[in-house]
């Protein structure tokens, strides 16, 4: 009796420690993401995506102006949406990426004289204009204190009613996108690719099809699995120390580039790739490459032709899985690119991809938390896709074989 | 009186210090089917496979004897495996389609060849598929995955597979093995209609499937050939008190 009570107060304990542990693992990993979407979740939008990075900073300034535009206010501006009918303009306070103020033009009509305005920067440019979406900075006047953004938009609307020319407008594109380094991101992913899937799945196959088993093939395996361990930013200083000056040499690269970077990403990915590549050969039943054999195929012709098509989803999952590894990879790329957000992006320059933009946000002074969580939060979406990809794979691999 | 395919002299094979196959020597005739019975780990398969030389991808497997297929000791040194394979066909214990369509499955070994003619290979499949008896199930799909058959339906594949390199003999191990009775039945109705274009060399662990469908019968026991001849003489009239214990089911 007292036995069988002492088991019941074990069976209680274990269970308990095991849900337990189980539940603070789901409450650590959705505070991580609840986090994330509350910082992040606001700043999200197609915007984000498709605009650069730093604001392009234009100064523009106007003739004496006869011929004002005198449009009705559209109907689906909102009271918030200050207009001037004279100008043919609207403001609006809107909060930037940074969380900032500022004057967003909520709209401008066709015919508003500030669509054709005098670029002070460069007199030859004939076709410049405020846009919509832009953001106003300053109006200086010749007479009076100039609008700036912290008298706010009504201010600036009511001060461009009263003249009929100013001195110079300062306006600005949005900037705080993530353009560039989705641009970059997207270069890196394809180069790393396309340099260490063939040589990763082609070692695979030459470990587990052709190679003899022999003390040289079992060193060489067990060094790709030596090599999964080793700490990310060690590949960044090989890197640096070698694809840095091997690409500055060869290309007209001038310093740490995305060619660089990318080949450091393959260097990191080739123990992955050759790992996943092998384990989805092992798993191909040796009665498929018997009966291709004895269908008078080679060698090669079974590996590419049936070992190799069975393989595909395996292949494809590694792929997959890589995909998601070069996306999290920053400490490697620090190195090995560097850390300058750009938004012309050239492979032979310098960028940053998503998770490096969110290294160089936070240590700009102050840090900026919100654009992070909202880098974030998309490599988290684009992580949990593949993932699902993966597991969508798999499922209708194992239908195929079971 | 056929003539002779495969002429078997004292054949021995050992894996590495194991001896399978003792003192092998047979005749496979044309237009024959020859069954190879025996209990289990009697050597049989390895016998079989030896004919193709599959065992070739058996790490320490050696043989002494010849084995010849066509007054050509297939085992010497230089002899082309490829054409070998090409012409001694084999079908698999499990069903063992590739993981393609029927169509690619079937043309498969033409193509390892370098056949690429669309319209012989259209032809191929379907005499292949017909010979095979499955050309009438599979005809409207058959860019289908091969997977998507049913067991007796990809062991019938597989033995299409195989007709269409044009082989002279069909290995066959255990072909039935892992199926029902009804698609068992259809690989047996299909071997006999084979046979006369084939020799069909077919190794079984039952008694009544060799009575069925064999002309010739060897009993395997330890690596040797215990006795060899017609069916009808074997099944009835055992000379050796051991294949009589076999056949009877008082041994093993």
């Amino acid at each position: 009796m007292s036995m069988s009570n002492k088991r019941k107060r074990i069976d209680v304990l274990l269970q308990t420690i095991t849900y337990s542990a189980a539940i603070i693992a789901v409450l650590i990993l959705s505070m991580i993401v609840f986090f994330i979407f509350k910082n992040g979740s606001s700043l999200l939008s197609i915007d984000l995506i498709t605009s650069d990075y730093h604001a392009q900073f234009y100064n523009g300034g106007i003739d004496e102006v006869n011929d004002f535009s005198h449009t009705e206010k559209p109907e689906y501006l909102t009271e918030d949406d200050y207009y001037s009918s004279k100008w043919g303009l609207a403001l609006r306070d809107e909060r930037d990426k940074q969380g900032d103020l500022m004057i967003e033009v909520a709209f401008i009509a066709d015919d508003s004289p500030l669509k054709q305005m005098v670029d002070k920067n460069n007199p030859d440019n004939n076709n410049f204009s405020l846009e919509e979406g832009q953001v106003v900075t300053t109006i200086k006047f010749y007479d009076k204190n100039s609008a700036l953004t912290i008298y706010g938009a009504q201010h600036m609307i009511q001060e461009l009613d009263e003249v009929n020319t100013f001195r110079e407008i300062v306006f600005s594109s949005q900037g705080g996108g993530i353009r560039g380094s989705l641009i970059s991101t997207l270069y890196v992913i394809g180069m790393t690719l396309v340099v260490a899937l063939p040589v990763g799945i082609f070692t695979a196959i030459y470990l587990n099809e052709f190679a003899k088993k022999n003390r040289v093939t079992n060193i060489l395996r067990s060094m790709v699995e030596m090599l999964t361990g080793v700490p990310s930013i060690i590949f960044g200083l090989m890197g640096l120390a070698v694809f840095v000056p091997l690409t500055v040499n060869y290309t007209k690269a001038t310093s740490g580039n995305l060619i660089s970077g990318s080949l450091t990403l393959a260097v990191i990915l080739l123990p992955v790739i050759i790992r996943a590549t092998e384990e989805s050969l092992k798993v191909v039943p040796d009665e498929l490459r018997s009966a291709s054999l004895a269908l008078g195929a080679n060698r090669t012709q079974t590996t590419f032709k049936v070992v190799l098509s069975s393989a595909l989803p395996g292949i494809l999952t590694g792929t997959l899985l890589s995909i998601g590894r070069i996306i999290g990879e920053s400490a490697a790329l620090i190195f090995a690119i560097g850390t300058a957000v750009k938004d012309d992006i050239s492979i032979f320059g310098k960028s940053t991809t998503l998770s490096v933009q969110i290294w160089s946000l936070m240590t700009d002074e102050p840090a900026n938390i919100e654009l992070a969580s909202t880098i974030a939060l998309l490599i988290l979406i684009t992580v949990l896709i593949l993932n699902l990809l993966v597991k969508l794979i798999s499922s209708r691999y194992m239908k195929k074989f079971a | 009186m056929s003539e002779n395919v495969f002429k078997i002299n004292n054949l021995n094979l050992y894996y590495g210090q194991f001896q399978a196959l003792k003192n092998i020597s047979l005749q496979l005739k044309k237009n024959k089917v020859t069954a190879l019975i025996g209990p289990s780990g009697c050597g049989k398969s390895t016998f079989l496979r030896s004919l193709n030389r599959m065992n070739d991808l058996i790490d320490d497997c050696h043989i002494d004897g010849d084995i010849l297929y066509h007054q050509n000791n297939i085992y010497q040194r230089g002899y082309d495996v490829i054409t070998l394979r090409t012409k001694v066909g084999m079908v698999f214990q499990k069903p063992n389609p590739f993981p393609m369509s029927i169509y690619d499955n079937v043309v498969y070994g033409p193509r390892c060849q370098g056949i690429k003619n669309k319209k012989k290979l259209d032809d191929l499949v379907e005499e292949s598929l017909k010979k095979a008896a499955l050309w009438e199930e599979v005809k409207d799909r058959l860019k289908d995955s091969a997977l998507d058959l049913s067991g007796g339906q990809q062991q019938r594949l597989c033995i299409a597979r195989a007709i269409a390199m044009e082989p002279e003999v069909i290995l066959m191990d255990e072909p039935t093995s892992a199926l029902d009775p009804i698609a068992t039945l259809k690989i047996e109705d299909l071997i006999n209609e084979l046979k006369e274009n084939y020799a069909i060399v077919i190794v079984t662990h039952s008694m009544q499937q060799a009575a069925r469908i064999s002309d010739e019968t060897a009993f395997f026991l330890m690596g040797e050939i215990i006795e060899y001849g017609s069916t009808d003489t074997i099944f009835s009239n055992p000379k050796e008190k051991q294949t009589e214990d076999y056949i009877t089911g008082r041994f093993g």
